[in-house]
């Protein structure tokens, strides 16, 4: 359009003469098909969306949707339409950052819902946190995302310093491992976990041969396995998320290292079996931030409707459908289209029953519902071996 | 292990991946060779060679490793990919890079950064944002000796590199069209003086270059399983290190510049950390620029092709 704006010929003016008469019929089109415009108040989503963790971000979508959906019979503030606003973070903490402000500057968004990794949770948090809008996050274990003290942050998933000392539990009583070599994805989950887990390894008994990070998006990590192989350990802990984890089976494969593998709920994912072959999966041990959706009695409704709806339902959608939940109930509590209003009504929420169970918040807004699951790959698929409380 | 059979392996590791350092880095030098433009969007044009290698596996419906059948729809995949990227080559030379061929060269580099993004994008379009599986239709084979464990796959990638390298060294050193992409390297105006037509070399030059990009794109994505749109670019980024190490312009540098930066990683990640890996391999390269600003074998100007 701009470079019309420097033509002075005639074919100049008829050419913007002729676009006038397009935008007019394009407004008028526009309005005739809307007529007045409901009002609209927004939940976001952040997850990746794309790159190589998109498998996982877009379950977590299809929950948050799947949530929407079923909230659309009876809004939660009558007269507005509700809508999601759904975003892609690239699991890359600068775009998370930047999609939180997006949202951030829309005052039709009340809530968020949102970010899968803690990389991207914990500065996003920083942005809600200003803008006074209701955070609740579905999976993002690291537990120095709460201690930030900030009041606009929700949390519905246990924390790494239960799954580090429930992974050094599992590696030592159900594994018999005695020596263990740590690896982690440098991010603030992977390092954050792969801490908690080597503290924890102190009081079962575990001896630590080494620590060391990947970087993520890196596809080589024979030269690190080798290394491992010649240490001789007999397992391999792995904190950080699936794309890595498939790489790191399949390779130590490849190399033939008998160590055990054991990793966090970031492997949690059906494409970690294809990715790294069914053969090289076989008897991979996982702690998981709750027990398998099939198993918890209140959840049987949400998994039905979401496989009726999607197929087959991983790790996250329950967490996101959780999470989207009770952002709507905090909205309808609320009952007008006010941020603050919005997080004084989830302020003042004593307990929520989830289809996870029953929810209390403590003072960092982290849940009380803190149940970790243990799986096992067996067959190419996961196996449910069982839940452990954090008493335990 | 012992500390030896480590190191044996380490070099087992570092070589694997820098063969295919070495097949890219080899287009990387032929075009710079021959015009003087670094070529950016060459690293797409590998990722590009992973996906047409995994568009004839799931065309033919190969899961994961089977008899005949599956090996020959593998190879058809090599061979897809080489003439795949051999066309792309060609028209992204004729449509971003010949109608600028008499510009500064700035103009020309950034038109590389130009279509390196049509392409990565274009890749993403097709085949979507997300890790796409890559089956291998290879028998999986292992051996061990003393400690040293090796796969068929790195054998294969190997023996692919070994002779796609051995053959262009002969195409360069004794065919006609080898001789007129040396001559052009030389000196541009005097060959189309002397009536090589160096439209039709420089198009060539980027045709192979192309076609080594993706026979190594293919390997790469049976090898690690998994292919992503923006692969292209870490690895780009690598093979042309390993053009600049080896001498940029040279074509046996590149082969050697990618065997020492695979090494470098290979051996900076198992003896020092993980982490350091890339730190490591170029902070050697800084190192070597600032004593031999050519490359190791960047000296002998006359050769390059």
């Amino acid at each position: 359009m701009s470079s019309d704006g420097v033509e002075i010929g005639s074919n100049g003016l008829h050419r913007r003469r002729w676009l006038a008469r397009v935008a007019a019929v394009v407004v008028l089109a526009s309005a005739a098909a809307c007529g007045p415009r409901e009002p609209v108040v927004k939940i976001g989503f952040v997850g990746p969306l794309t790159g190589d963790q998109a498998a996982q971000g877009a379950e977590m979508l299809r929950g948050a949707e799947l949530a929407m959906a079923q909230a659309q019979t009876a809004p939660p503030i009558p007269g507005y339409r509700l809508e999601l606003a759904a975003l892609d973070d690239q699991r890359n903490p600068a775009q998370a950052v930047a999609m939180a402000k997006r949202l951030a500057a829309d005052p039709a968004v009340l809530a968020v819902v949102g970010h899968l990794n803690s990389s991207c949770t914990k500065p996003a948090s920083a942005i809600y946190h200003k803008a006074r809008l209701l955070h609740v996050n579905p999976v993002s274990s690291n537990p120095e995302i709460s201690r930030q003290g900030f009041d606009t942050f929700f949390r519905i998933c246990a924390t790494d310093d239960l799954q580090g000392p429930a992974g050094a539990h599992v590696a030592r009583h159900t594994l018999g491992a005695r020596r263990v070599f740590i690896i982690d994805d440098l991010t603030t989950y992977g390092r954050g976990l792969a801490n908690e887990f080597k503290r924890a390894t102190v009081a079962v008994g575990l001896e630590v041969l080494g620590h060391e990070g990947i970087t993520q998006g890196e596809k080589d990590f024979t030269p690190l396995l080798t290394k491992i192989k010649a240490l001789g350990p007999d397992l391999i802990y792995f904190a950080g998320m699936f794309p890595e984890a498939a790489i790191l089976i399949k390779q130590r494969r490849d190399l033939q290292i008998p160590a055990a593998f054991l990793g966090g709920d970031g492997l949690y994912e059906p494409t970690l079996i294809t990715l790294a072959t069914p053969a090289a999966a076989e008897g991979v041990y996982l702690t998981t931030l709750g027990a398998d959706v099939h198993t918890v009695p209140t959840a049987r409704a949400f998994v039905e409707a979401f496989e009726r709806r999607y197929g087959s339902i991983g790790a996250y959608p329950a967490y996101a459908y959780e999470a989207t939940n009770l952002a709507i109930r905090a909205i309808r509590t609320a009952g007008r289209p006010d941020r603050p209003a919005v997080l004084a009504a989830m302020r003042r929420l004593d307990e929520y029953p989830g289809i996870l169970g029953l929810h209390r918040f403590d003072t960092r807004g982290d849940t009380t519902l803190r149940t970790i699951g243990i799986f096992v790959i067996r067959d190419g698929r996961f196996q449910f071996l069982k839940a452990v409380e954090p008493s335990e | 292990m012992t500390p030896h059979a480590v190191f044996l392996q380490q070099l087992v590791n570092g070589l694997t991946i820098g063969v295919v350092y070495a097949l890219i880095a080899l287009g990387y030098t032929m075009v710079y060779g021959i015009i003087q433009l670094i070529n950016f969007a060459h690293g797409e044009i590998f990722m590009l060679g992973a996906y047409l290698g995994l568009t004839v596996l799931a065309l033919g419906g190969v899961a994961g490793a089977g008899g005949p059948a599956a090996i020959g729809l593998g190879v058809v995949g090599g061979l897809a990919a080489i003439g795949g990227c051999a066309v792309v080559g060609w028209l992204v030379e004729r449509v971003a890079y010949r109608p600028l061929r008499q510009s500064p060269k700035l103009a020309a580099l950034i038109t590389a950064i130009g279509a390196s993004f049509v392409l990565q994008n274009a890749a993403m379009l097709c085949y979507g944002a997300r890790d796409r599986y890559v089956p291998n239709p290879f028998p999986v084979s292992q051996w061990q000796w003393g400690g040293v464990a090796m796969t068929g796959m790195q054998v294969l990638i190997a023996a692919v590199a070994l002779t796609v390298m051995i053959g262009l060294q002969w195409f360069i050193r004794a065919t006609t069209l080898g001789q007129a992409m040396r001559a052009t390297a030389q000196d541009p105006v005097a060959a189309r003086l002397m009536g090589i037509p160096v439209d039709r070399v420089i198009a060539w030059t980027f045709m192979i270059g192309s076609g080594l990009a993706g026979i190594g794109g293919a390997l790469f994505g049976i090898y690690y399983t998994t292919i992503n749109f923006h692969d292209g670019y870490l690895t780009g980024l690598k093979a042309f290190t390993a053009a600049v190490l080896g001498g940029i312009g040279n074509v046996p540098g590149a082969v050697l510049g990618g065997l020492l930066l695979g090494l470098l990683e290979g051996l900076g990640a198992g003896y020092l950390s993980s982490q350091w890996k890339n730190v490591l391999a170029f902070a050697v390269l800084v190192l070597l620029l600032l004593f031999r600003p050519r490359g190791l074998l960047g000296e002998r100007v006359a050769e390059r092709a």
